[in-house]
Parts: structure tokens; sequence; C-alpha cells
């Protein structure tokens, strides 16, 4: 490369008439909507650190309610409507954003520069109370207020949360908004030894995806119910 | 390496560095882009009863009805008695019941049932909506479940002997004089508001119009297919803002629990 064509090149980047610029699609660093897709390669997941007190016994009661989450189709909530299998889609307006995992019903909603609901009035739910803000090109999502019993409660690593567990979501985009990480870091002075930290890199998926809005779970199908079992039943 | 060739590596690194940065153009952007003019779809809403009917019922009792075409009529009659069908043998809605007996009301709650897919994203409940305003889409999301997307992308709907209906079907939108206007095919099959029928084929045209003051949202529907309708088939939703602070309540059903299949006694 002649040093004339190189210095013409770098002349061009900066004016902003560079080619990636003009034949990819605009990628705001801070705009995290799309379609995305988490593959076996996009975790990593490293083991918990559980307190003393939480028992095996503790640990299959909750992965028996886990199952029994499932077998009714009840709500998923956090954590595993961000890892059930199907795309996720977040859309991002200007004073929200809004979490759909294709195979549960329920949204996840994120609340942009305002405070917690006071936990008098919050109602505790699967996906509980989230807030974030924007420091530099990270939003930084924080989650407190989860149901203890609802949902499929298993964190990744091991252990689960509880109405003491408090969520720490760092979103950022990465290989020019292609890959978005996610840095999910869980506490809970009843669970954990040392906050369970791990990462997703989710894969955007094209623009024109059309999500499925129509994943059957029925409780009523009785191949379905055979298969899951419910080892723990309503109110054990 | 001599001296050339390293200075014209620096120059292709600083091309490179540069190039990225002017695909990544706004980092100083505090808000996501979103739809000019739109911004204030964006929040809660819930439905609120414009007629004064204090009921369910009354809602929509001063709507037009719906002027269907013969075909349309018998679609609709046929969709009665599909829906009339007992689904299992607890289903005992349409028992007769003495004063004092108590009887289940809902024999199979929680099913895949009639949230799925976001059919209250077309037609809301008393449950409150939440719209996000994104660049691309606009979503919908009810509190009970579901969620609706317009896209204003610029896509087209897709081709329907391809598509499998869903509650909400397929939505794209446009603005037009700082309105939300969307156009919706690939429903499911269905009863509509006001004595109306819908099929995939059907469109539904929506106008989504918020007051001066950002506290009232009026949804005006438009449903047209010559096979069923007469003439286009209208009527409009009322809805308030939530106030500030306000957040999604989370519809939770537990098809296991036994409470959910309550019966009820019937006064004495």
């Amino acid at each position: 490369m002649g040093r004339r064509a190189a210095v013409i090149l770098v002349l061009a980047a900066v004016s902003g008439a560079g080619l990636g610029a003009q034949q990819q699609p605009s990628v705001s660093a801070r705009d995290i909507s799309g379609f995305w897709a988490l593959l076996a390669d996009g975790k990593k997941v490293p083991p918990a650190k559980l307190l003393p007190r939480v028992t095996k016994a503790m640990i299959e009661l909750h992965a028996r309610r886990d199952v029994h989450a499932l077998r009714w189709c009840n709500p998923i909530g956090m954590p595993l409507m961000m890892d059930s299998g199907t795309p996720i889609e977040i859309r991002q307006g200007p004073t929200s954003v809004v979490i759909l995992a294709e195979n549960s019903l329920v949204p996840r909603y994120i609340y942009l520069n305002r405070k917690h609901v006071s936990p008098d009035i919050y109602d505790p739910s699967t996906i509980g109370d989230s807030v974030a803000t924007w420091e530099g090109d990270t939003l930084v999502v924080d989650t407190v207020g989860f149901h203890p019993a609802h949902g499929v409660t298993a964190i990744p690593g091991g252990g689960f949360r509880t109405d003491k567990t408090h969520l720490v979501e760092r979103y950022r985009l990465l290989k020019n908004g292609d890959v978005l990480s996610v840095v999910f870091t869980w506490s809970d002075p009843t669970v954990f030894a040392a906050p369970q930290s791990y990462e997703f890199r989710y894969r955007r998926l094209p623009p024109a995806y059309e999500p499925l809005n129509e994943w059957p779970c029925d409780p009523y199908d009785d191949t379905r119910a055979s298969f899951l079992g419910d080892p723990a039943p309503f109110g054990k | 390496m001599n001296n050339h060739s390293a200075r014209t590596r620096v120059l292709a690194a600083l091309t490179v560095i540069c190039a990225c940065m002017g695909a990544v153009p706004a980092k100083a952007q505090t808000k996501a882009e979103s739809l000019p003019g739109l911004e204030r779809l964006e929040g809660d809403w819930v439905r609120i009863d414009s007629n004064g009917s204090g009921d369910f019922g009354g809602l929509t009792s001063k709507f037009t009805p719906a002027s269907l075409t013969p075909s349309g009529a018998a679609a609709m009659a046929e969709g009665a008695r599909a829906a009339a069908v007992a689904r299992g043998p607890a289903f005992a809605e349409n028992t007769r019941h003495d004063r004092g007996q108590p009887y289940i009301v809902v024999s199979r709650p929680c099913g895949a049932g009639p949230f799925g897919g976001g059919v209250l994203g077309t037609n809301p409940d008393s449950g409150a909506i939440h719209f996000v305003v994104s660049k691309d889409a606009i979503v919908l999301a009810p509190e009970r479940g579901g969620a609706r997307r317009i896209y204003v992308d610029g896509r087209r709907h897709p081709d329907l002997r391809t598509w499998t209906p869903t509650g909400s079907g397929h939505s794209v939108g446009r603005i037009e004089n700082g309105e939300l206007v969307a156009d919706t095919v690939g429903i499911v099959p269905g009863v509509v508001t006001a004595g109306g029928w819908r099929t995939p084929e059907t469109h539904l045209i929506e106008r989504f119009v918020v007051s001066p003051d950002g506290k009232h949202l009026t949804i005006k529907y438009q449903w047209e297919d010559p096979l069923i309708y007469q003439k286009p088939h209208e009527y409009q939703y009322e809805f308030d803002r939530l106030p500030e602070g306000s957040y999604a309540l989370e519809y939770w059903c537990d098809a296991s629990d036994p409470a959910e299949q309550q019966s009820v006694t019937p006064p004495q």
C-alpha cells in the first residue's frame, strides 16, 4: 500500500465516509434493541460458592419446584428467561426496556433512570423490580423484589433466588453491535458465600427475524405431563 | 521491517480504528433512538370505561354493531359452535346450577389460553398495557401476558400462505401526522368486539392518538374484510396513562393451584 493511498483512507475514515460506516447499519452503542440468540459457546458460568447453610435438601426442594413450575407452564421468570432455549428480543425505548423470551408469556420490564419501587408496595415477582442506568456504554441493571418460590428459581452455576436476592447485570455491545455481552452477578446473604458472577454472550439475529409468538405450553397435555412428572405437587 | 512498511501498517491500523469509530456514531447519545413523535406512546396505559357502563358487559354496549355479510355471519356462527364444545370432563360452565350449589367457573385455568400470542395487544382488557417505543418496533406488552410487535422498520407483511396465525398477528406501522397507524393481518380466527369476526386475511387498521397533555390515549380500530363486513367495522377504546412510578404487575396463574379452579356458590 502506498503512503498516499493510506493517508487518503485515513482521511476518508475520519471524515465519516469510510466504507464500513456506509455499508453497515449504524449501531448505537447505547441501544441494545434486537433479536438475540444464546448459543452453547456463549456461556461462561463458574460454579457458585454456596453458604454452608444451603443444604442438599434445600437444593433438591428448589429443583423439584422448578420442575413443577415447568410442568404447569408457570411464568419462568429470571434467570431462566435469559437462557430458555429460544431467542430473546430486547426493545429499548426512551424510558424503559422490555425483554421477551419467545417461549415465555411474561415480559421483563426494566425502567430507565428511576428508583426501585418501595418494597412496601412492590408485589414480588419472577422477574423482580429492575431499574437501569447507563455507565458509559454499559447498561447497568439492578434488580430486587424477586418472589422466593414462583417460577424457576435456579441460578446458573448453583444456588437459587430468594426474596433477599439482589441481581446486577451489565449489558454491553461488542463487535460493532453483533454481540451482546451480559454479565450477571447474583448476591444473596442467605445463599451465596460470594457473589455468583457469570457472562452470557448473545449473537444478534438478522433484523428481519420473525419471532414465534405462540410456543405451546399446555398444562393439560397428558403426554407432556407424564413425561415431566410433578415432583412437587401444589403446596409442597 | 523497513520504515516504509512500518509507517504503512501504522496508517492502516489508524484507518481501521477510525473506520470502527465511524460505525458506532452515537456513543454520546443518552437515550436509545426512537421514532420521532411517537415517544409519547411509551409507558403504562390502562383502558377506561368511557361509557360509564360500570361493568364489562356494558363497556362496548354503545358501539355500533358490525354489519356482517352472509358469509361473515356464517363464519361467526360456526366459530361460536366450535367454541361451545366442551374441553374436558370438568368443563361445567354451561350446566344449570341450583341456588347454593357450588360449581366450577373455570375448569382449565392458565392453559395455553386466550392470552397467548399477544391477543391482548389487539384487544386490551382491564389489565394495564405497557408500550415500549424503539427505533425499529413498538412492543405492546399487556400485563396479563403475551406481547405484540408493530414493526416500523419498513418490512412488509409475510406471505399468509406460510404464516402461522397468532393472537396478535403481524403488524407493520407508519407515522401519519405524528400518529402511529398500524396495519395487521394473520390473526387467528375469532370474535371481534361489537359483533365482529376475523380471519387471518382480515385487515385491522389502528390509529394511536395521544392527547396533547400526554395523559390519554385513544386507539381507533377499523376492521376491513369484504368477505366478512359489509362496511369497515369501527370503534375505539380509551386509555389513561398510569401515574409516574407505576410498574407492571406480574400476572400469576398456576394451573396446579386448586383455587384457580375455584368453585363458586351462587347467592341464596
